[in-house]
C-alpha cells in the first residue's frame, strides 16, 4: 500500500506534465498553422507549388511558397527557399517580378535550373503552369492574376 | 477570392461570440484558482468533510507541547492497534487546544491545525520519497507559546468567575496564557455534553477571542491617543461629575467631580466627562481612524477563529459619539483586542501579531512551520505613544489602577468599568510591565463582576505580572 | 512537421493511458476483472489506431479528435477508479462512441442535402419530446429518460443536435419559414418554436438543458438575425421567465438558495455541492494522487460531479487543463465555421461548438459553485451512454463539416 502511495504521488506530477505538454503541442501546431495560413491569405499574386510528395523528401519544405516581389532558392540560409541538397548550389535560382510579369534567372548553378524540361541559361519569363525543376524538386508556377 | 458568402458583419459577430466563450472559460479558470488559493483551507475544516476523519485511523496524530516542551496532549496506539488520544489536563486547555472527537467534531487548535496533526502530506510531498516512507503514519507536533505554569496560575486566579484573561509578550506576540471561564472538561465530553449545551453561560465559548464586550474606560487609551495625534487637546477642563450631551447624561463613577483636569489627570483618574466631551470635539472619523489602526473593524490571521471587534462606521449622533469616547455605546471589543491595544502602546506603537503556536515540527524535530514576529500595525509616532505610556504608568502609580502596583517594577495600565445594559458592570484591566522594556502584557476581563476594574481586575493583573516576570523564560 | 507533432501527442496520450491504467489496476489489486484488462487495453489500441486513421483519412481538422481522446481518457480513468462496473460500462460506450464518430463523420460529409429536411427534424423533435413526457421515467427529480428495449436513453441529448440542424435550416433560409409570404414572420415563429422546446424541458425539470438550448439559440440568433431587436427581446423574455420561475417554482428557488449559501443547508439540499467543494479543496493544485483521495464521498461523482472528483485526485492544474482542452475544441469549431462556404454548415459548426462550450461551462461552473448547479453531463468525460454517444455524433458532424467546401487558397488544414 505504501508502494502505491508513492507511485500515485509521483504519477500525479507526471500526469500534469503530460497533459500540459499535450496542450502545449496542440496549441503550437495550431499557431504554426495560423502563421502559414496568414501568408496564404495575403495571396493576391504568384506562388510556387511543390509537386513532390512531402513524405518522400528527406528535408522540410512547405507545399507552397508565395513569391511577392522576388524569391530565391539555394543551399545557403539566406535564400527564401533553403534546400539542403548537395546537388543544389548555394544560390541556385531566383524569380523576380517586373511590371506584373515574373522572370526566372539561374544564378550560375552547377547542376542547372530546368523549366518545362529545358535548362535555362539566362532569364526566362514564366507563365501559368510552368514546371520548374532543380535536382529532384519540382515546382509549378501559379499566377492567380 | 470570389463568392465571399460571409460578410464582414457576420464574421465580426462570430468572433464576438467566440470571445464570449473564451471569456467564460477564463472565468472558470480564475474562479477555480481563487477558490483553491483563498478558500480551500477554511472549507476543508468543516466538520461535514468526512475526509477529516478518513485519514484519522491511519495516522498517529501529532502532540501538543507548551513552550518549555512540556507535553500536554498526545496519541498512543494500544495493543489492538487502536489509537487513543490522551489529554493530560481536563480543563486547562479546553479552549486553546480543544478536542478531536468522532461525535462532537473538532474544536480549538485540534481543528485549525488538523492538517498538520495528521500530516496529510500536502506540505511534504516532494521532499524525497524516503521521507514519505517514514513519515507517512505519524503526524506533526505543535509547540505552543503558552507557559504551562502561567496557564495554571491564570486559571487559578479566574476560578469561580466569568470572563477571560490573556497574557502575552508585547514585543514578540507570544501568548503565555489564555483562559476563558467558564470552561469544560475535555475528558468527560460525552457525559457532560447535554449540560454543556444547555448551560446559559456558554462554556464552549472562548471569550478571549470571541466574547464581545463594551471596553469601557480602557478605550480611553485610544481616545487619548487620537486626541494627541489630531492635536485637539483640552488642557483645562472643569469636571463637575456629569455632563449632558443632547439630553443624555454621562456621569463619572459615583458622579464624583474631578475639578480642573488636563489630559494626563483625566486619564489617570479616568474622568468620563472629559473624555466624553473630547470625543465630541474629535469627531467620529478621527476616533475611527485611530481605532482601526488598533485593529478595530479588522480581521487578521489567528491560530483560532476570532471575532472582529467593532467601532461603528455608520454615522453616530452626538450622544453616541460621546459614549464612544468612554468605551460605551456601540463599541464592542474582545479581550484579545484590548490586549493588542495595550501591547501597541507597550511596544512603542507597533502591534505585533499575537499567536498561540510557536512552531510545528515533524516527530523527529524538523521544522514545518514557524510563527515569527510580525508587526501588523503602527498606531502612532514614538513620542505620542510614549506620552500615553507614561499616562498609563501614572494610572498604576497613583490613579485608578493602584491595585496593580508592584514594588520595584514600573507597571503601566488602564482600568475600565463597562456598563452592561443587561446586567452588572464588566470589570476590565489592561496593562504591561516593566514600562521601559515591557516583557509581559495582560488583559483581565471579569464579566458582570459588578464592581470596578480597579478594585477587582487590577489585583489579578498584578499577580499575573509578578508571576510572569519571575517565571517565564 | 505536423505529422511528427501529432505522433508525439499520440504517444503522450498513450503514455498517459498506460500509466493511469496501471495505477488503477495496482489500486484495485487483486480484485480485477480479466475482461476489463482486455477491454481497456483494446480501447487504448483503438484510440491509438483511430488517431492515425483519422490523420490519413481526413483532410479536415485533426485536432478535435485528438483533444477528445485526451478528455475521454481522463474521464474513464476517473470513473473506473470510482466504480469498476461503471468504468467497464463506460469503456464499452466509448467503443460505440468512437465507431459512431467515424460513421457520423463519413455519413455527414458525403451527404449533401442536410438542409432540405427541416420538417423531418421538427417533427422528430416534437415526437421525442412528447414521447418523453408520455412514457418517460424520472431519476433524481427530472423526467428525462425513455426505455426502449431495455436500454434507457435521454432523448433530450439527441434533440440538442437536431435542434442545431433546425436552427441551421431556419437561418440559412432553407426552411418553409423563409418562403416569401412567411418570411416576415420568420423571427417570431422561430422564437415561439424555441420557447416551446424550452418550456417542455422546463416541465421535465431539465433546467440545465433548457439553458443550453436557450444559449445556443441566443448565440445563433445574435449572429444571423437581421434585426438585433429580436435578440434583445430574447434576453428579456428569458430573464423574465427566469424570475417568474424563481418565484413560482420551488425547484428553481432551491437551486439558487443552494448556490448562494449551501452551508446553511449542508445536510439537506446543500449536501451535494458542499461535498463537491470539499473534494476540490482537498486536491490542491496537483491533486491527492489517484486512489489517495475520497471522490466517493461526493454523490454522483461519476456523473455530474466527475469534474470535482478529477480535481480532487488530479489537482486544480488538471481541472484547468480540461477547461483549456474544451476551449481549444470550441475554438477549432469556430475556426471550422469561419472557413465554410455554405451558411448552413457554418451554423451547424457554430451550433455544435456552442453546445460543447456552454454545456461545459454550465456544469463546471455549477460544481465549483460559480453558478447554480444544474444537472448536466460533462461531454466526453462524464459517465453516460447517451451523453457519450451524442457527444461523439456531434464531433463526427463537426469533423465532417471541416471537410466541406472551404474558401479559396490552397487547402492546408
Amino acid at each position: 500500500m505504501k508502494m502505491f502511495n508513492i507511485l500515485s504521488i509521483i504519477a500525479k506530477y507526471v500526469f500534469v506534465f503530460i497533459v500540459y505538454t499535450f496542450i502545449f503541442l496542440i496549441i503550437r501546431m495550431i499557431y504554426l498553422d495560423i502563421n502559414s495560413l496568414s501568408k496564404y491569405e495575403n495571396y493576391n499574386g504568384a506562388y510556387l507549388k511543390l509537386l513532390n510528395r512531402l513524405d518522400n523528401l528527406p528535408y522540410k519544405l512547405n507545399d507552397s511558397y508565395s513569391i511577392g516581389q522576388e524569391i530565391s532558392l539555394g543551399r545557403h540560409n539566406d535564400n527564401d527557399i533553403v534546400l539542403k541538397d548537395p546537388y543544389i548550389s548555394k544560390h541556385h535560382f531566383r524569380i523576380v517580378k517586373d511590371e506584373n510579369e515574373y522572370f526566372i534567372e539561374d544564378l550560375n548553378s552547377s547542376n542547372g535550373t530546368y523549366v518545362n524540361g529545358e535548362r535555362i541559361f539566362d532569364v526566362k519569363k514564366l507563365a501559368y503552369g510552368d514546371i520548374i525543376k532543380v535536382g529532384n524538386i519540382e515546382f509549378m508556377f501559379i499566377n492567380q492574376e | 477570392m470570389e463568392d465571399l458568402k460571409m460578410n464582414e458583419v457576420e464574421r465580426k459577430k462570430i468572433l464576438r461570440v467566440l470571445s464570449v466563450m473564451v471569456l467564460l472559460n477564463i472565468t472558470l479558470v480564475l474562479y477555480l484558482s481563487y477558490f483553491q488559493i483563498f478558500q480551500a483551507d477554511k472549507i476543508k475544516q468543516n466538520s461535514y468533510n468526512k475526509r477529516l476523519w478518513a485519514n484519522e485511523d491511519k495516522v498517529l496524530r501529532g502532540s501538543f507541547y507548551d513552550r518549555n516542551k512540556k507535553i500536554l496532549v498526545y496519541s498512543v496506539k494500544d495493543e489492538e492497534e487502536k489509537i487513543n488520544r490522551i489529554y493530560k489536563y481536563d480543563h486547562l486547555y479546553s479552549h486553546i487546544i480543544g478536542y478531536s472527537s468522532r461525535e462532537y467534531g473538532k474544536a480549538g487548535l485540534e481543528k485549525s491545525y488538523n492538517s498538520y496533526l495528521i500530516d496529510d502530506g500536502k506540505f511534504f510531498d516532494i521532499n524525497g520519497v524516503k521521507d514519505l516512507l517514514d513519515k507517512e503514519s505519524i503526524g506533526n507536533d505543535v509547540i505552543l507559546t503558552i507557559d504551562h505554569d502561567m496557564q495554571l496560575k491564570t486559571r487559578e486566579l479566574m476560578l469561580g468567575k466569568k470572563g477571560s484573561i490573556i497574557t502575552m509578550n508585547p514585543q514578540t506576540g507570544e501568548i503565555y496564557s489564555m483562559i476563558s471561564m467558564p470552561d469544560f472538561n475535555v475528558n468527560t465530553l460525552k457525559d457532560d455534553w447535554p449540560k454543556i449545551i444547555d448551560d446559559t453561560n456558554s462554556p464552549l465559548l472562548n471569550r478571549a477571542i470571541q466574547g464581545l464586550y463594551p471596553p469601557g474606560s480602557t478605550f480611553k487609551i485610544i481616545t487619548a491617543l487620537s486626541s494627541l495625534q489630531n492635536n485637539i487637546i483640552n488642557d483645562d477642563f472643569l469636571c463637575s461629575g456629569s455632563t449632558t450631551i443632547n439630553g443624555y447624561t454621562i456621569r463619572d463613577y459615583d458622579s464624583k467631580s474631578h475639578g480642573h483636569v488636563d489630559l494626563n489627570k483625566a486619564f489617570r483618574v479616568s474622568c468620563n466627562t472629559y473624555f466624553a466631551e473630547m470625543a465630541v470635539q474629535l469627531g467620529q472619523s478621527n476616533i475611527l481612524q485611530t481605532a482601526e489602526k488598533f485593529y478595530f473593524n479588522k480581521d487578521f490571521d489567528f491560530d483560532l477563529d476570532i471575532k472582529k471587534s467593532s467601532f461603528p462606521t455608520d454615522k453616530m449622533d452626538k450622544t453616541e459619539l460621546a459614549a464612544s469616547g468612554i468605551g460605551q455605546g456601540k463599541i464592542l471589543a474582545t479581550p484579545l483586542e484590548m490586549l493588542m491595544v495595550a501591547s501597541g502602546i507597550a511596544n512603542d506603537g507597533n502591534i505585533v501579531k499575537p499567536h498561540l503556536v510557536s512552531k510545528v515540527l515533524t516527530h523527529d524535530g524538523i521544522l514545518v512551520k514557524s510563527n515569527d514576529i510580525e508587526i501588523i500595525s503602527n498606531v502612532g509616532s514614538y513620542d505620542k505613544v510614549e506620552q500615553i505610556k507614561n499616562m498609563m504608568v501614572e494610572v498604576v502609580e497613583n490613579g485608578t489602577g493602584t491595585q496593580a502596583k508592584i514594588d520595584g517594577i514600573s507597571v503601566a495600565g488602564k482600568t475600565g468599568t463597562a456598563e452592561n445594559a443587561s446586567g452588572n458592570n464588566h470589570a476590565w484591566f489592561v496593562g504591561f510591565a516593566p514600562a521601559k522594556d515591557p516583557k509581559i502584557a495582560v488583559v483581565v476581563l471579569l464579566e458582570e463582576e459588578g464592581s470596578t476594574g480597579g478594585s477587582k481586575a487590577a489585583p489579578i493583573a498584578r499577580e499575573l505580572i509578578k508571576f510572569g516576570l519571575n517565571n517565564i523564560k | 512537421m505536423k505529422k511528427l507533432n501529432f505522433k508525439v501527442t499520440r504517444n503522450l496520450l498513450f503514455a498517459f493511458e498506460i500509466i493511469s491504467l496501471s495505477l488503477i489496476f495496482l489500486f484495485n489489486w487483486p480484485n480485477i476483472d480479466r475482461n476489463t484488462i482486455y477491454i481497456s487495453l483494446g480501447l487504448i489500441g483503438l484510440v491509438y489506431v483511430s488517431n492515425i486513421l483519422l490523420f490519413k483519412l481526413s483532410k479536415g481538422d485533426h485536432y478535435i479528435f485528438s483533444i477528445v481522446c485526451m478528455l475521454i481518457s481522463i474521464g474513464v480513468i476517473m470513473i473506473y477508479r470510482i466504480d469498476q462496473d461503471l468504468g467497464l460500462r463506460q469503456l464499452k460506450w466509448l467503443y460505440i462512441g468512437i465507431v459512431s464518430f467515424f460513421v457520423t463523420y463519413m455519413v455527414f460529409k458525403s451527404y449533401d442535402r442536410w438542409s432540405k429536411h427541416f420538417n423531418i427534424y421538427l417533427a422528430t423533435s416534437y415526437i421525442l419530446f412528447f414521447g418523453t413526457l408520455a412514457f418517460g421515467f424520472s431519476t433524481h427529480g427530472s423526467i428525462r429518460w425513455i426505455s426502449i428495449g431495455g436500454i434507457s436513453f435521454q432523448p433530450s441529448e439527441l434533440i440538442k443536435i437536431i435542434f442545431i440542424f433546425i436552427l441551421a435550416c431556419i437561418y440559412s433560409d432553407s426552411s418553409f419559414l423563409s418562403k416569401p409570404k412567411l418570411i416576415k414572420y420568420k423571427e417570431p415563429v422561430t422564437m415561439i418554436l424555441v420557447y416551446s422546446f424550452i418550456a417542455i424541458l422546463f416541465i421535465q425539470r431539465n433546467l440545465g438543458a433548457s439553458i443550453v438550448f436557450f444559449s445556443i439559440f441566443l448565440g445563433i440568433q445574435y449572429i444571423y438575425s437581421e434585426d438585433n431587436k429580436y435578440t434583445i427581446l430574447n434576453i428579456l423574455l428569458f430573464s423574465i421567465g427566469g424570475l417568474i420561475g424563481y418565484f413560482l417554482f420551488d425547484h428553481v428557488k432551491i437551486r439558487f438558495l443552494t448556490w448562494l449559501n449551501p452551508w446553511e443547508y449542508i445536510d439537506t439540499i446543500g449536501y451535494q455541492i458542499t461535498q463537491s467543494l470539499f473534494a476540490i479543496a482537498e486536491g490542491g493544485f496537483f491533486g491527492t494522487g489517484i486512489g489517495r483521495g475520497h471522490p466517493n464521498f461526493i454523490p454522483l461523482a461519476y456523473n455530474d460531479f466527475i469534474f470535482s472528483a478529477i480535481v480532487e485526485e488530479m489537482g486544480v492544474f488538471t481541472g484547468i487543463a480540461i477547461i483549456m482542452l474544451y476551449l481549444i475544441l470550441v475554438y477549432r469549431g469556430f475556426k471550422i465555421a469561419l472557413k465554410q462556404k455554405d451558411v448552413f454548415y457554418r451554423i451547424i459548426s457554430i451550433g455544435i461548438s456552442l453546445l460543447l462550450g456552454i454545456q461545459t461551462f454550465i456544469i463546471i461552473g455549477g460544481v465549483i459553485k460559480l453558478i447554480p448547479l444544474t444537472g448536466l453531463t460533462l461531454p466526453f468525460v462524464s459517465y453516460g451512454g447517451t451523453s457519450i454517444l451524442t457527444s461523439f455524433i456531434a464531433l463526427g458532424i463537426l469533423q465532417g463539416a471541416s471537410e466541406k467546401e472551404i474558401y479559396g487558397g490552397p487547402k492546408n488544414e
